[in-house]
């Protein structure tokens, strides 16, 4: 598999060779173009080895978020029998970073960042702890482990931060993070910070990993065009 | 008229200049400058140029239903355009008898020597959540277009004779509909639900694609309009009444 990131740092996608046997799985609605002999898998995003409570409970979670927005939890897997090309791109403006996983490394990776992997690298929604939850912010994460390529899609170009001892992320600002690494979801300040500050959550990082921080956010730019509406 | 584009690419600016005599037709709000000396004139559904055919443009195409024309009488002069969102411009040189078929979104300005028309897509389109007409711009001269994102410039078929394109090794292409910019008409097209059902379709998210033959050039951009509205609005504060 030949993977080729173009026009980045802001407006990147990534176009993908596929020779016979090759198979990607991206976020649905990511594909932009490919070539005629590419087929497409589309199944839900619960996990390889899922059983079946958790197949039915992530399909009606999918449902609901199709019809009310956000990432969808299906994904789709391009394969090319006899060899064809596929182009992948995220939403936003920003960067595709790529990531090697090895057996036994995780990565939380923020749902709208998952652009796309290789190999049998397993997704799966982190369900229920409010860890995971992000209280507030709604921010939910994919655990993405096993052995292959990931990519991950950022708003804003991507600086990995290389974690030893503790570090403070806006939790707007986070892309992905290694699964090595211990993090709490708190306010930043007091209740007076919290208020006035203009700064939200704050997610804190401790031990040794990278974090993948992006130059904008989400949430601030709903933020902004919301109070042009009328 | 000499387009150049400036601060490529994600916040392209395009100058055109123009000689005395010579004129361009530009979507209303695409203007950011321009010399004193030009004349600008507001085509409405009124102005010449038939009435019926620039209210069919305007309704049916999604594009402005006014547009702009810059002239330059008897100085040279330059006019400055640009999108309303990020992203890059490009310049298609139209070649005798050739149509270029556009999204209407991504028509930006051409000289008023190219006649810019509206095409019928079939009822297909209704249901792909996509505009049921295209611009079509047929004539002599440039088509300055945009993109949402970067624009690749794609070749089917052949190189196309400008020499910037990329070829692919096949004549056949698959496209979703949200990143096409523009197409020639020697291409044939049709719009196609991405796998055999609609149900699998809807959940692979892909919906409905273009099926791509032929020879010729199609431009593709690198993000989707519609996606970007889809995820930012549904994240706004419902409206206060």
């Amino acid at each position: 598999m030949n993977v080729e990131i173009e026009y980045g740092p802001a407006q990147s996608w990534m176009r993908v060779g596929l020779k016979p046997g090759d198979a990607i799985q991206a976020e649905a609605g990511a594909m932009v173009r490919h070539s005629p002999g590419v087929e497409i898998d589309t199944r839900l995003n619960s996990g390889r080895r899922a059983g079946l409570f958790r197949k039915v409970l992530v399909f009606f979670t999918a449902l609901l978020r199709k019809f009310f927005g956000g990432e969808t939890m299906f994904i789709n897997e391009f394969t090319a029998p006899s060899g064809g090309e596929v182009v992948l791109a995220p939403v936003m403006s920003g960067t595709i970073q790529q990531r090697t996983l090895r057996e036994g490394e995780r990565l939380f990776v923020q749902t709208g960042s998952y652009l796309a992997s290789t190999g049998d690298i397993d997704t799966q929604l982190r369900w229920g702890g409010l860890r995971a939850l992000f209280g507030g912010e709604g921010l939910i994460l994919l655990e993405c482990a096993g052995n292959g390529e990931l990519f991950i899609n950022s708003y804003g170009g991507i600086t990995a931060v290389d974690v030893e001892g503790s570090y403070i992320v806006d939790t707007g600002h986070i892309v992905a993070f290694d699964g090595a690494l211990d993090f709490k979801v708190r306010a930043i300040g007091g209740i007076k910070a919290t208020l006035f500050s203009g700064e939200g959550l704050v997610c804190e990082f401790n031990g040794r990993g990278k974090v993948y921080v992006q130059s904008r956010n989400f949430k601030a730019l709903v933020g902004w065009v919301s109070r042009y509406l009328w | 008229m000499q387009i150049d584009l400036l601060y490529k690419p994600s916040h392209t600016l395009a100058r055109a200049v123009l000689q005395p005599g010579e004129g361009v037709r530009a979507e209303s709000g695409a203007m950011v400058g321009m010399s004193p000396s030009l004349a600008l004139s507001t085509d409405g559904p009124m102005a010449g140029g038939g009435f019926f055919k620039k209210l069919k443009r305007a309704v049916l195409s999604g594009e402005t239903f006014f547009t702009n024309t810059f002239t330059a009488t008897r100085a040279p002069g330059e006019v400055l355009l640009a999108p309303p969102l990020c992203g890059d411009m490009c310049v298609h040189d139209v070649r005798p008898g050739e149509r270029l078929v556009i999204q209407g979104s991504n028509y930006v300005a051409s000289p008023d020597t190219i006649d810019v028309d509206t095409q019928f897509q079939g009822f297909r389109r209704f249901f792909s959540g996509q505009s049921l007409f295209f611009l079509t711009a047929a004539g002599r001269g440039q088509v300055l277009l945009n993109g949402f994102g970067a624009i690749e410039a794609l070749d089917l078929g052949e190189p196309y004779p400008d020499g910037r394109g990329r070829l692919l090794d096949t004549d056949e292409l698959v496209l979703d509909t949200g990143h096409l910019v523009a197409l020639t008409e020697g291409l044939d097209y049709e719009v196609t639900t991405v796998k055999a059902g609609l149900i699998a379709s809807y959940f692979s998210g892909e919906g409905f694609v273009l099926r791509v033959r032929g020879r010729g050039r199609v431009y593709v951009q690198t993000r989707n309009r519609e996606a970007f509205g889809r995820d930012v609005g549904s994240a706004l504060p419902a409206k206060q009444q």
